[in-house]
Formats: C-alpha cells, structure tokens, sequence
C-alpha cells in the first residue's frame, strides 16, 4: 500500500510537482515523510482510539453513567427523604393533635367524674346528716317520752305518799260513797 | 299430778251434786265429801282437789270481797249487795275487808271480776293518759 501510494504521487503529480515541490521544500517539508507520519499517526491513532481512548471514553460515560445514576438516585432519595419527612412531620402533628384531643377529653371525663363523686359525697353526706338528725329526734322523743313517765310515776307516788297521810277518815268515808256511786251505777 | 278425764268428769259430777238452786250448798258438799270416804275413788286427792277448785269457784260468784280504806258504812255493802245481786242475777254476798293500800276508794272482786274505783287506780289512769 505505501509503494503504490509512493508511485501515485509521483507518477500524477507531475505536473504540478515544480511549484508544489518548491513550496514544500521552502517549507522543509518532505512529502514521503509527511505521508509516512501521517500514516504513523493514523495509525497510532487508530490503535489509540481503539485500544485507549475508546476504553477510557467508555469507562469515562460509564463512570458519568454511575455518577449521574447516583446523582439521580441521590435527588430521588432527597425527594423521597423530603417526601417521608413530610409525611412524617404531618402524622406527628396529627399524633400531637389526637394526644391533645385526648388529653382534652380525659381532663373533661375527669372533671365530671370528679363533679359527679362530689355530688354523689354530698348527697351521701346530707343523707347522713338527715338520717343522724331524725335518729336524734326519735331519740330526743323517746327520752322526753320516758322523763315523762318518769314524772308522771313520781307525781303518782308522791299524791299518794300525800294523800295516806293527809286524807282524813270523813274525807274518806265520802270518797267511798263516791266510789260505790261509780261502781254500782256500771 | 296428771288428772284423768274421767276423774275430772267425775269431780264435775259431784259439783253438779252439791248445787242447791244453783248454789252451792255446805249440806250437799258435806254428804258427797262422806261419800268420798266411805268409797274412796281412783285417784281421790285429784279428784278432791278438782271438786274443791269447782267449789272454791262458785262460792267465789257468790260473793264479793269489799276492799277498803277508811271507814265504810254498813249500808255501802248493802248497796253494793243488792246492786251485784242484780246484775248477776244470783244472791250475792259482800264482805268488807280493810286494804289501808287504796288509801280511799272500794275495790271489789266478785269471782274473776273486779271493780275498783280508788285513789290508786285514779292516778295510774291518769298517768297512763299522760
């Protein structure tokens, strides 16, 4: 391949080769050299590309690839942070608030708990109350009831201590008239 | 001392036998309390003892035991005779006897029957109203 392109270039470029030469040997430019290096680095940079580059490019993208995966998965994972942080912060509000609507409604049971025992102890007490006064009623009764007999037995005992000793026999022979009057009348 | 039937039958049979228009007659008791020796009976101390609780009972009817305080006039008993005698339709015969405890006033018992119109008896009235 190298010789045939040598030959064309020398064969077809004839014609033009004077002023073409010229210009190239103002230049120090030696056109099989040119050809030779071009072809050199043609292909050192076939093999570069295909045994350098291309690997590294590759694992150049597939590190971009796994950079922007990771950066991808990293924005999801933030979203899906956010997202749970939001879902989260929205349960413990609602979590605050049924612990204080709970808290509300158990500090109101109490309370009318409370009120009612309060209640319920007080009508309990007067019940007492009323009960012990009428027991002492019925005690105070009962007492005056027995000081009664007591005086009236006294009273008794002592008209008759009086009267054995104070009556006379007239006085009691009247009263026997009286006394079979009332009998023999019945 | 358990007393049969028939000894208290027997008992009620000489009562019937002692009676005299309907009283008790002490000629009548004499002649069954003879007969009684002369035939003693079947257990004779309870038939005896029932006769004479009979007996003891209708002399009881007859008469009226005047208990009194202070002096009481013969013609108080005979009031007291004569108005018992009515209302029990039966000769009635009182006797006074001094109970110094009525203080004044009568009480009189004709069998199981009592009347009393006393001092005593006055104030327990009055005590029980009170």
């Amino acid at each position: 391949m190298l010789s045939y392109l040598l030959f064309l270039a020398t064969a077809e470029e004839g014609k033009k080769a004077s002023a073409v030469t010229k210009l190239l040997s103002d230049f120090g430019i030696d056109l099989p050299l040119l050809l030779a290096q071009i072809l050199c680095f043609s292909i050192v940079a076939i093999l570069l590309w295909r045994f350098a580059f291309k690997p590294v490019l590759s694992t150049m993208e597939d590190r971009q690839r796994q950079i922007e995966s990771g950066l991808r998965y990293a924005e999801e994972t933030k979203a899906l942070l956010a997202q749970a942080q939001q879902e989260s912060a929205a349960i413990i509000k609602q979590a605050q608030l049924e612990g204080a609507r709970f808290v509300e409604e158990t500090r109101k049971t109490a309370k009318e708990f409370l009120d009612q025992q309060q209640k319920d102890a007080t009508v309990r007490a007067n019940e007492l109350i009323a009960k012990a006064l009428q027991a002492i009623e019925l005690e105070h009764g009962k007492m005056l009831d027995q000081a009664r007999l007591e005086v009236a037995r006294l009273v008794v005992l002592t008209t008759q201590h009086v009267l054995a000793k104070e009556l006379s026999d007239a006085e009691r022979a009247r009263y026997n008239e009286a006394a079979t009057r009332e009998i023999t009348v019945i | 001392m358990q007393v049969s039937k028939q000894s208290r039958q027997f008992a009620r049979q000489l009562f019937r036998l002692s009676l005299a228009d309907g009283q008790i007659s002490a000629e009548r008791v004499n002649s069954v309390l003879i007969y009684l020796n002369q035939h003693p009976p079947r257990q004779p101390l309870a038939i005896l003892k029932h006769y004479h609780r009979l007996v003891a009972t209708q002399l009881a009817k007859n008469h009226a035991s005047v208990e009194h305080a202070g002096p009481i006039a013969d013609s108080i008993l005979q009031t007291i005779e004569r108005a018992l005698t009515q209302k029990y339709q039966r000769p009635v015969t009182a006797t006074a006897q001094p109970n110094p405890d009525l203080i004044a006033g009568l009480r009189i018992t004709v069998g199981d029957d009592v009347y009393e119109s006393s001092i005593p008896s006055h104030l327990a009235a009055l005590a029980s109203s009170v």
